[in-house]
C-alpha cells in the first residue's frame, strides 16, 4: 500500500484559529485525494470538515484546493498530484470566506446566478407549443457544453478578477448566461445582452487569464462563453458601453497606427454619454502621474510604428480574425477533445 | 419556533418539482429544506434517461405499452394503478420540463431525441447526453430561484412530529450554526432519496443514508418492501461507481474473462438490456463461476468499441470521462471492468398515488399533512425491481401530483404544534455525541455495515446468510450504543453528521434483512439462492414492517390490480 503525506489548512472557527497540519495515509492503488480526505476523517482525525456527496465529479461539492489549484477532490488521483515525495497542500476554495476546515461560505458565490437571471425567460403572452419546442440540433450542440456546468465554484475559486472585484459576476454564472442568450427558447437575447454589457461585474470585465478554463472539472470553457458573448453583443448592435469602446479604441488604435495610444484610449473608451465626465476625472489622478513620469507625454507625440510594421501588424490582425474563424471550427468538430488539450 | 404552511425535506427532483407546484399559489408559504445545497442533490447523479413514450424515434410506442413493461420489469409487485398514471403522464411531463428550458439532446429535425434502454420495448429514454439527471435537476432549480422559494440549504432534518395520526412538522439541525430547531407545518413532504449507502459496493451519494425512511418509521409509519434493492450491473470495479445504461443502450456489449458475451445464456432475446436484476444476477453469477475479469476475478468486462469513438464521444462523454478518471482507462480503445453495485431502493415510506402517507393496513389510514416522493417513498410504481430512467420519471410525475395535492389540500389542515417535549428525542441524540464518553468508532462500525450488508444481504440471498446478516447488524447497533465522535463543535460539524446517518443505515439494514429472510421466494431484485422462484400464491404481496421494541415486525398487504384505463396485466412468467 503506497503512502502519501498531506498538508492540510486548518481553521477552527471556535477559536478562530488557523494553522497547518500534517497526515500520512495509506492508500490503495486507485483512489483519490477525496478518498484521503475522508480515510483521514474517518480513522485519524473527525474534526475535519470538508464537503463532498457523489464521488463521482457530478455534484459538485468537493472542489478544493489542491496543490495551490482548484480542482474536485474526487476526481483527482493521488499519483496526479503527488510531486517527488512532497505533501500534497490541500486548503478551501479561494475568493469565498472560511467557515471551517475546507468549507467555505459560497453565498456569494451562488448569488451571481441571481444577479445574472439565469433562468429561461419564455416568449411572454405566447402559448408554449403542445410538444416539444423544436429546437435545431446544430444550435444545441453548439451551446450545451456550457450547460454541464456543475456548480462547484473551481472557476470561481481561481478567479483573477473576483479576486479583485466582488461584484464580478465569475465565470461560472456568466457562462450559464451564455447559455440562455444562445438558447432560442429565451426571449430576452437582446436585454440579456445589454444588462451583461452595462453593468457592474460583466462580459466586459473579464481579463481572459484562462484560470477558468484550467479550473473547470468539466467541459464548460467559461471564458470562451463570455467572449462569445462579447461578439454576440457587438454584432447585435450593443456597442453603447465603456467595455466595447475600449476594446474598439484599443485594437482600432494599434490597428491604425501600430501602436497603442495610451493618451486617447481613455477618452474614447468613457465615450461622449453623461457618465464619460465623472469618468475622466476619476481618471486625472493616473494622468498626472503618467504626466509626472512622462509617459503621457511620450503617448502625445504619437510615435507610431514605420510604414513596414504597419503593414506587419495589419497582416497579424488579418490572420488573428482569421484563427478566430478556425478556433470556433474547431471547437465544434472536436467538442471535449478541445476543452481537455486546453486543461493540460 | 419556525413555521411554514408546507415544508419539503429534500431538494432532488421531487422535491424540487413538488415545490414548484405549490409555490404556483403566492397565499402559500412554502419551504424546503435539505441537508446540501439543491444543486448537490442526487437526483444530479441520474446519467442515462428519462422514459416516456413520445414516439420521437419510433412509431410504436404508446403508454400502455411503458405501463406494462414496468409492470413486468418490477416483476408484477408493481402497484398497476400507478404504474398506468406513470406511464399516461410521463410526456406531459417532459413536455413542461422542456418548455421550462431543459437541455435535452436533440434529433436532426429538432426534436427530442429518444434511445434504447433495458426492459423498455421501445426507444423511450429521453436524455441530455449522459447527464439527464443533472440537466434535470438545474433546470428546476433554476425555475425555483425565479420564483424565488425559501430554501433552507444545509439543514439536516433529525425528527418527524406525528401525534395523533397528524404531522406536526420537523425537529432540524442547522449545520453552519449548530442549533436545533422546531420547524412547525401544516403539511410535510419527505423527498429525502434512497438507502443504498449502506453497502460497500454503490453508486450512490455519501448522502443517500435513508434519513427520511428512518425518520418515518421512528415516527410510527411503517416500511413498505425494504428487501427490494437494486443492484445496477455497470459499476466500476472497486468503487461501484456508476457506467449509464446508455452505454449498453448505444450497443455496449457484456464480455467474461473468456470473451464470451455472456447474456445469450441468460436473455437472448435482449441480451444487454434486458433488465438491470436479470444482468447483475447474470453477472454475478459468471463472476462466482470463476469467469471474472481482473486481477480480483470481480467484475466482468462493458466494451464500448462497437458504439464507435464518435458516438462514444457525442453521446457518452460522462460513460468516457468516468473510466478514464477513475480506473485510468479509455472506453474508446479498452473494455471496462465492471461489476454489480447497490443503485437504487424500491422499498420506502408507504403512499399514495397523490403522495399522501397511509399505513396500508385494512383501513387504508392517511398520516395526515404527511406526504412523500420519489427513492424515499413506495407508491409503488416499480415493485420489485425499477427499470432504467423510470426513477427521474417517479420523481418528477408524482413529485408534481404530490405538489398539487398539497396545494389543494394545505388550506383545509389544521395549525399544528410542537412542544418542548416532542423536541427532546432529537435533542438527546445530538447530545449523546456531543457530550457523550463512548468508545467505539463511527467509521469502523460503518466499514463493518457496508461490508456485512454486501456480503451477505447482496446481488443473491440464502437463509444462513441473512440470520448472520442480522445478528451482524444487531452487534453493529450495540456497538454504535457505544460509539464516539471526535468532533464537539458546533459550526459545520461533519462528524456529528456522520454518526446520525450511521444510526439510520443501523436501523433500515434490519428492516432490509428481516424482510429478505421472511420472503421466501425470488422476486426482482430479491433473489434467494433456497428459493430461486417466484411464488404468486404465497408472496403475491408487499412487505410491511412496523417498528417495535425488539425490532421489525412484519404485516402484508395487497398489490393493486386497479388501472382507471384499462384492464389490469395479469401476473405471467418474466422472461426475455
Amino acid at each position: 500500500m503506497p503512502t502519501q503525506r498531506f498538508l492540510i489548512d486548518r481553521y477552527d472557527p471556535a477559536d478562530d484559529r488557523a494553522y497547518e497540519q500534517e497526515f500520512s495515509v495509506d492508500y490503495e492503488p486507485g483512489q483519490t485525494v477525496l478518498d484521503c480526505l475522508n480515510i483521514i476523517r474517518w480513522e485519524q482525525d473527525g474534526t475535519l470538515s470538508l464537503r463532498m456527496s457523489c464521488r463521482h465529479a457530478i455534484c459538485g461539492s468537493c472542489a478544493v484546493k489542491i496543490n495551490g489549484r482548484s480542482g474536485l477532490a474526487c476526481q483527482t488521483q493521488v499519483p496526479a498530484a503527488a510531486d517527488r515525495g512532497d505533501p500534497i497542500r490541500i486548503g478551501p476554495q479561494g475568493n469565498q470566506t472560511v467557515i471551517k476546515d475546507l468549507v467555505v461560505d459560497s453565498h456569494k458565490f451562488m448569488e451571481q446566478f441571481e444577479r445574472a437571471e439565469t433562468w429561461l425567460q419564455p416568449h411572454e403572452g405566447q402559448e408554449p407549443p403542445v410538444r416539444e419546442y423544436r429546437q435545431d440540433k446544430d444550435e444545441f450542440d453548439h451551446w450545451q457544453h456550457a450547460s454541464t456546468c456543475i456548480h462547484c465554484g473551481a472557476c470561481y475559486s481561481d478567479c483573477t478578477v473576483a479576486a479583485v472585484d466582488p461584484k464580478f459576476l465569475g465565470p461560472a454564472a456568466l457562462a450559464k448566461a451564455y447559455r440562455f442568450v444562445m438558447d432560442s427558447r429565451d426571449s430576452r437575447k437582446q436585454e440579456r445582452l445589454e444588462a451583461l454589457s452595462r453593468m457592474h461585474g460583466g462580459i466586459w470585465d473579464c481579463t481572459r487569464c484562462f484560470m477558468c478554463v484550467e479550473a473547470c472539472p468539466k467541459d464548460v470553457l467559461p471564458m470562451d462563453a463570455i467572449m462569445e458573448l462579447r461578439t454576440e453583443a457587438i454584432q447585435a448592435g450593443v456597442t453603447n458601453n465603456h467595455g466595447t469602446r475600449h476594446h474598439k479604441a484599443f485594437a482600432g488604435g494599434v490597428a491604425k497606427r501600430g501602436r497603442l495610444d495610451e493618451a486617447t484610449l481613455p477618452i474614447l473608451s468613457a465615450g461622449f454619454g453623461p457618465g464619460a465626465i465623472p469618468e475622466m476625472l476619476g481618471y486625472t489622478p493616473g494622468a498626472i502621474r503618467m504626466l509626472k513620469s512622462r509617459k503621457l507625454i511620450a503617448a502625445a507625440r504619437r510615435h507610431g510604428a514605420s510604414k513596414e510594421g504597419r503593414r506587419e501588424i495589419r497582416r497579424l490582425f488579418d490572420e488573428v480574425a482569421d484563427e478566430k474563424h478556425h478556433h470556433d471550427v474547431n471547437r465544434e468538430a472536436f467538442g471535449t477533445q478541445y476543452a481537455e488539450a486546453l486543461r493540460t | 419556533m419556525l413555521q411554514h404552511d408546507v415544508l419539503i425535506v429534500g431538494s432532488g427532483l421531487a422535491g424540487m418539482r413538488a415545490a414548484l407546484e405549490v409555490s404556483q399559489d403566492p397565499g402559500i408559504d412554502v419551504a424546503i429544506l435539505t441537508k446540501v445545497h439543491p444543486l448537490r442533490s442526487h437526483s444530479g447523479a441520474a446519467q442515462g434517461g428519462i422514459a416516456a413514450s413520445l414516439g420521437n424515434s419510433s412509431d410504436d410506442d404508446s403508454w400502455e405499452l411503458h405501463m406494462y413493461d414496468t409492470v413486468k420489469g418490477g416483476d408484477f409487485l408493481v402497484d398497476q394503478n400507478a404504474a398506468e398514471i406513470l406511464g399516461r403522464e410521463a410526456p406531459e411531463n417532459i413536455f413542461e420540463l422542456e418548455h421550462m428550458g431543459c437541455a435535452f439532446s436533440r434529433m436532426d429535425d429538432g426534436r427530442i431525441a429518444q434511445r434504447r434502454f433495458g426492459g423498455h420495448t421501445a426507444p423511450r429514454a429521453v436524455y441530455a447526453a449522459d447527464r439527464t439527471g443533472h440537466a434535470l435537476l438545474t433546470v428546476l432549480f433554476e425555475q425555483l430561484l425565479k420564483r424565488g422559494v425559501k430554501v433552507y440549504s444545509e439543514w439536516y432534518a433529525l425528527d418527524l412530529v406525528i401525534r395523533d395520526n397528524t404531522c406536526q412538522g420537523l425537529v432540524a439541525y442547522d449545520i453552519l450554526s449548530g442549533g436545533i430547531e422546531a420547524i412547525q407545518a401544516k403539511a410535510v413532504m419527505f423527498a429525502t432519496g434512497g438507502y443504498g449507502r449502506t453497502f460497500r459496493i454503490t453508486t450512490n451519494a455519501f448522502a443517500s443514508t435513508g434519513d427520511g425512511v428512518v425518520m418515518a418509521y421512528r415516527a410510527g409509519i411503517p416500511l413498505q418492501d425494504m428487501e427490494f434493492v437494486q443492484f445496477h450491473p455497470t459499476g466500476l470495479q472497486g468503487s461501484g461507481i456508476l457506467l449509464s445504461e446508455a452505454a449498453r443502450g448505444e450497443g455496449a456489449h457484456l464480455v467474461n474473462a473468456q470473451g464470451k458475451r455472456f447474456m445469450e445464456d441468460y436473455a437472448p432475446g435482449r441480451m444487454e438490456l434486458a433488465p438491470r436484476d436479470i444482468v447483475a444476477r447474470a453477472e454475478q453469477s459468471e463472476i462466482d463461476a470463476g469467469r471474472g475479469v481482473t486481477e480480483k476475478g470481480d467484475s466482468v468486462f462493458m466494451d464500448l468499441r462497437p458504439i464507435g469513438e464518435q458516438r462514444i464521444r457525442y453521446a457518452l462523454p460522462s460513460v468516457m470521462h468516468l473510466a478514464r478518471d477513475f480506473v485510468g482507462l479509455d472506453p474508446i480503445q479498452d473494455p471496462i471492468p465492471i461489476q454489480p453495485t447497490a443503485h437504487y431502493s424500491m422499498g420506502g415510506i408507504p403512499c399514495d398515488v397523490d403522495g399522501q402517507v397511509r399505513l396500508k393496513d385494512q383501513d387504508d389510514a392517511p398520516i395526515t399533512g404527511f406526504y412523500a416522493a420519489g427513492e424515499c417513498s413506495c407508491v409503488s410504481v416499480h415493485g420489485a425491481n425499477r427499470l432504467g430512467t423510470n426513477s427521474l420519471l417517479e420523481a418528477v410525475v408524482f413529485g408534481r401530483r404530490t405538489g398539487r395535492a398539497i396545494r389543494d389540500q394545505v388550506r383545509d389542515l389544521a395549525p399544528t404544534s410542537i412542544s418542548e417535549g416532542e423536541m427532546q428525542p432529537a435533542v438527546a441524540e445530538v447530545d449523546r455525541f456531543i457530550r457523550g464518553d463512548g468508545s467505539e468508532s463511527v467509521g469502523a462500525i460503518r466499514a463493518d455495515l457496508r461490508d456485512v450488508m454486501m456480503d451477505k444481504c447482496g446481488v443473491f440471498r440464502e437463509a444462513g446468510q441473512l440470520q448472520e446478516c442480522l445478528s451482524d447488524v444487531k452487534d453493529l447497533q450495540a456497538r454504535f450504543a457505544k460509539s464516539r465522535i471526535d468532533d464537539r463543535g458546533t459550526i459545520f460539524n461533519t462528524d456529528l453528521l456522520d454518526a446520525i446517518e450511521l444510526g439510520h443505515m443501523l436501523e433500515f439494514s434490519e428492516v432490509i434483512t428481516v424482510g429478505a429472510i421472511n420472503r421466501t421466494e425470488s422476486r426482482g431484485g430479491h433473489a434467494r439462492r433456497d428459493y430461486p422462484t417466484r411464488d404468486d400464491e404465497q408472496w403475491f404481496k408487499h412487505t410491511l414492517a412496523y417498528r417495535d421494541d425488539d425490532g421489525p415486525r412484519l404485516t402484508y398487504s395487497a398489490v393493486n390490480m386497479a388501472p382507471r384505463h384499462r384492464e389490469a396485466y395479469p401476473p405471467e412468467e418474466r422472461k426475455y
